[in-house]
């Protein structure tokens, strides 16, 4: 079997069309994850490189909208990214360069700042490219002080700032929560749309804007109703966003209802309803999950692409639903295939 | 089918070179105890555990920058010898070995060194050939496995480098339970407390860890260990609230990431008290880069094996091992590997912890199923290709 | 006699139908859309809104979930971040101009998903889910119009409610369902079929998408469903409560909207008994009426195993059986 392009043909119709606020979710678990199709949506909208669309004859799809991308990652490092990207042969830190793309930094900082952080030039963070690239010029937001403390205890009210200083290279923005409710929510959503913002303030008019935010369930998980943070007030989030990623494991899903006479806890319920809420909105969902009849070696595992409760029916194209089985090869490479297919 | 044979054949070297692995930085070479990985040249480094670095998605050791988390089942503290393997062998490669939230004592009940794991084995089969006869053929086989992949691996890859080679130093040692270890750099573990806190009582335990990585040497390797974490024993009883955990998990990740070439953590978890059922546990997985189950059999071992069932030569599995999640294969989306879905058995003796692939042992009296070969769970030839 | 009994009943229960979807009559002021990810409530919405447009009704959606003003709605109001005071005083703001030109136009609000409303942590403490609902109907201030408003409230039955505050109240579904004058269930046809299909051979009925309770899905599986493209629509469940204080119960299909024209004045819903999908013509007469009586599996709150049953042959057999 030949390898297949970068965007496997079978997907390329579900990674390029986002009719306007759409929203589509990827839906991930524990041993089915969803890394690799974020990439592909990466790729989709990135790669300007006519050879790899027109070679596959995918160009009618792009149709001459150039797209930039803000991306928010709660679990995976910067370097992860951009290391997995240039195996496809996208190279982000160049794209944020230029502007076309913007990495906010869900990982490093969100709930703790290290505070030696810089003390060890040239060692941290380790890998990232030797060349000194142009960080992104941060303006300096208005509410944000600059060079603020980034010690927690000095704030009162939720709120988080960018410290210039930290900005690496490559990363537009790390975030931070600071305080609780939904005062510490803005604060990040703040950030998220300043990044946003930005890039729309160089964006030609025939441009589209995509933002991806990878597991914000993260968030609600990690602070929860105790903090004041609900399953609903993080839905309010998606009024930004083009592509979210979730976990769909049973234990986050299943559990949510109330069996005999327990109710579920916290995490459970706000997690189920945060992502079944979430597909509601959504106008695809792309499901990951397990083969059923347990591993295979030449399949990773099942991708179900199927319309959420969003889709409109009055939408001209199709967006067919379908279940194919996929296989991530170890060059990083993608197969995606009907059932019988190989 | 083609694809496969050629993409993932046990032939490493050619095809791997044309992977654009851009920003994988060559091992550094000059520090003991790590080694590049077979699969994409990352560094890699020793679990303590010959059969668990196996275990982990063809990179023949645990690649820095990650975290294992090792989920046990039941009353037993198979897990807690995992834990004790990996914090020697840091001890004994001189890595730095932070352990969270257990007293010193603890570091004084690690394993003996007693060599490097190749001389355990070469000692092992040296006894297997006077037994050679005695064993039944599917059995030899088996037993051979942890070493099939560990010879054939290291050299493949590292080419000239030859683990046993004299000069080189071992990767990965061999420790007896029974003795305890004495070793020159022992005194240099560091053991962190948990100290009670108005924020999470991790708060601290992440400051020191933190602290310590960024202020020690580019070359020094750190190793995080963590018994028995959210042990109501140790740990304060709102330690269990998601955004004390999961916050743990998340910024140790985040310290991990920043990182990636210095560190690597092994975490123990007591599923008894925090079943793998429920949303607080699937989330410290999602967090983790690898997570490994072990399921102890409720009987005890000796009975297994007056079954007849296994042989008298070959140690009767305690439990069973599951893989749920690799480092780096299933952040990469996962699936492929051969490890994954396999039933994998666990036996713990004085000298080794070893997992191979689980078989069920013939119904007792049942001579048509002794005589034949067990249909699952036999690694045939094309199963041991990575 | 029987068909009489079917005929009588098709044409009370489609006007009836009727009558709720092109808001005529004020036959219900509140009617609440219990929908799921495998039947999603906006099939029926859009066919609301065509109807509004034919009657030129005055359409108010309040959008908890939806972000973009949909075609044939005349006032958007973003329930983004605001308490429920805030809501109501925009409605009525958004309302206000139309109301002034012409007080007698029908006036349809749409609420997108209740369910953000119940389980927001913002909430204040306040709020009060009946008085919140009445508002809209039956406005207070002398200013307001005086034409009653028709409210539809969707509410995504697979979104796990929060725990209520007071273990003592009822939870927010039954409030709804005992407040709404109409009770919608939305099923898909495709699946309506295939469980059928299951009961006519006494297996178990299937399930799909979250019932599956499967690792990772969250939708059903659809391509198995290729094959039936003629099962397009949807199946509503009709609980109605009459103004006399009697109930009804009638099972309805609504075909997709490519069935027919955005203009179509005449009735477009089916009884789903009169399916032939559903209900295949047999010999002539003998089980007309009398096919497996629509029986609820308890997908609905308080519904379970209710039994819409209607007079068949067989009863009118048993009778005169009696008699001699």
């Amino acid at each position: 079997m030949p390898s297949q392009p970068p965007l496997p043909p079978l997907l390329t119709p579900y990674l390029s069309t986002f009719p306007q606020s759409s929203l589509t979710l990827v839906t991930s678990i524990l041993d089915a994850t969803g890394n690799w199709l974020v990439l592909r949506f990466l790729h989709a909208a990135l790669s300007t490189s006519a050879s790899s669309n027109t070679a596959f004859g995918a160009e009618g799809l792009h149709n001459g909208t150039k797209k930039k991308v803000v991306f928010v990652s709660f679990v995976r490092s910067w370097e992860f990214w951009r290391t997995e990207a240039k195996r496809l042969g996208l190279d982000l830190a160049r794209l944020a360069d230029k502007q076309q793309f913007a990495f906010i930094d869900g990982l490093s900082e969100l709930f703790y700042t290290p505070q030696a952080a810089h003390a060890t030039p040239g060692v941290s963070p380790a890998g990232l490219g030797s060349t000194p690239r142009a960080i992104l010029p941060l303006r300096s937001q208005p509410g944000a002080v600059p060079g603020r403390l980034p010690a927690p205890a000095s704030t009162t009210e939720g709120g988080s700032t960018a410290t210039p200083g930290q900005a690496e290279l490559g990363i537009a923005r790390k975030l931070h929560l600071y305080g609780r409710g939904t005062a510490a929510l803005d604060a990040l959503e703040k950030d998220i749309v300043s990044v946003i913002d930005q890039q729309r303030a160089s964006m030609a008019e025939d441009e589209e804007l995509l933002l991806i935010v990878d597991q914000p369930d993260l968030l609600l998980a990690a602070t929860g109703p105790s903090m004041g943070i609900g399953a609903t007030e993080m839905a309010e989030w998606h009024v930004h966003a083009t592509v979210l990623t979730l976990a769909a494991d049973s234990p986050l899903i299943h559990n949510a209802s109330t069996s005999g006479g327990h109710p579920a806890p916290p995490i459970e319920t706000e997690h189920a309803a945060f992502t079944i809420g979430l597909a509601h909105r959504a106008r695809s969902v792309l499901q990951l999950r397990n083969l059923e009849t347990g591993a295979a070696r030449d399949v990773s595992g099942v991708l179900r692409i199927s319309r959420g409760g969003g889709w409109s029916t009055g939408e001209e194209d199709g967006l067919e639903e379908k279940d194919v089985l996929y296989f991530i090869q170890r060059d990083g490479g993608v197969r995606v295939f009907g059932r019988g297919e190989s | 089918m083609s694809f496969r044979k050629r993409n993932i054949g046990l032939s490493s070297g050619a095809d791997r070179a044309t992977v654009p692995n851009a920003s994988l930085r060559p091992a550094p070479e000059s520090i003991p105890g790590i080694r590049p990985s077979p699969d994409d040249g990352r560094p890699t480094t020793s679990t303590g555990t010959p059969s668990l670095d196996n275990l982990l998605a063809g990179h023949a050791g645990l690649p820095l920058g990650k975290l294992l988390l090792v989920e046990e089942n039941g009353t037993t503290d198979f897990a807690g010898a995992l834990l004790r393997y990996y914090a020697a062998e840091g001890v004994v490669q001189e890595q730095k070995v932070h352990v969270v939230g257990v007293p010193e004592q603890w570091g004084r009940s690690l394993p003996g060194l007693i060599g490097s794991a190749e001389s355990l084995d070469e000692k092992r089969s040296d006894k297997r050939k006077d037994e050679r006869m005695k064993i039944a053929w599917r059995y030899e086989r088996l037993g051979e496995f942890g070493a099939t992949i560990a010879g054939s691996r290291a050299p493949t890859t590292t080419g000239e480098q030859d683990p046993t080679a004299p000069q080189t130093p071992a990767f990965c040692h061999a420790f007896d339970l029974t003795k305890r270890l004495a070793h020159p750099s022992i005194t240099n573990m560091s053991f962190i407390p948990l100290a009670p806190s108005k924020e999470s009582p991790f708060h601290s335990v992440l400051k020191r860890l933190q602290t310590a990585i960024s202020s020690s040497a580019p070359n020094t390797i750190h190793r995080i260990v963590i018994p028995s974490l959210l042990n109501p024993t140790m740990y304060p009883p709102d330690i269990c609230q998601p955004e004390h955990v999961l916050q743990f998990f998340h910024s140790l990740k985040a310290l991990m990431s920043a990182h990636a070439t210095r560190a690597t953590a092994m975490i123990t978890f007591p599923l008894s008290l925090f079943p793998r059922s429920s949303g607080l546990v699937r989330w410290v997985e999602l967090l983790s880069d690898g997570v490994i189950e072990l399921c102890p059999f409720p009987h005890s071992a000796d009975a297994l094996g007056t079954s007849g069932a296994a042989t008298s030569q070959e140690e009767p599995p305690q439990g069973m091992l599951k893989a749920h999640r690799l480092p780096v294969l299933h952040e990469r989306g996962g699936g492929s590997d051969q490890n994954v879905g396999q039933d994998w058995a666990f036996i713990l003796s004085r000298r080794r912890f070893e997992i191979k692939p689980f078989s069920l042992p013939p119904a007792e009296g049942d001579k048509e199923a002794q005589d034949a070969p067990a249909p699952n769970g036999m690694p045939n030839k094309s199963d041991l290709e990575f | 006699m029987a068909p009489v009994t079917l005929s009588h009943r098709r044409t009370h229960n489609l006007l009836l139908i009727s009558k709720l979807l092109s808001l005529r009559d004020s036959a219900s002021p509140l009617t609440l859309l219990l929908d799921s990810l495998e039947q999603p409530a906006t099939p029926l919405i859009q066919e609301y809104l065509r109807r509004a447009k034919l009657s030129k009704a005055h359409v108010t959606l309040i959008a908890f979930e939806t972000l973009k003003q949909p075609e044939g709605v005349d006032a958007f109001v973003s329930a983004r971040r605001k308490s429920a005071g805030d809501i109501f005083k925009e409605v009525g703001a958004a309302y206000q101009p139309a109301a002034a030109t012409n007080p007698s136009r029908r006036h349809l609000i749409i609420i997108d998903s209740i369910n953000p409303l119940l389980n927001s942590k913002r909430a204040d403490p306040g709020f009060h889910l009946p008085s919140f609902l009445s508002s809209f109907l039956a406005p207070t201030s002398p200013s307001a119009p005086k034409a009653g408003a028709s409210l539809v409230v969707t509410y995504h039955q697979d979104v796990p409610e929060t725990p209520p505050q007071n273990p003592y109240s009822p939870a927010p579904l039954s409030v709804l369902t005992y407040l709404a004058t109409s009770i919608i269930t939305l099923h898909s046809f495709a699946h309506i079929l295939a469980q059928k299909a299951a009961r006519d051979r006494s297996l178990a009925a299937p399930v799909f998408g979250l019932d599956e309770e499967q690792d990772g899905v969250l939708l059903g599986r659809s391509d198995k469903l290729v094959g039936t493209r003629t099962a397009e629509g949807i199946v509503l469940e009709l609980e109605h409560r009459r103004k006399s204080g009697r109930g009804v119960l009638e099972w309805y299909l609504l075909p997709p909207e490519s069935r027919y024209s955005p203009q179509q004045v005449k009735e477009v819903v089916t009884l789903l008994d009169d399916n032939p999908l559903y209900n295949p013509p047999t010999e002539p007469d003998r089980d007309a009426g009398d096919e497996e009586p629509a029986i609820d599996q308890g997908d609905g709150p308080g519904e379970g195993g209710r039994i819409l049953y209607d007079m068949g042959e067989e009863d009118d057999f048993d009778e005169e059986e009696d008699e001699i």
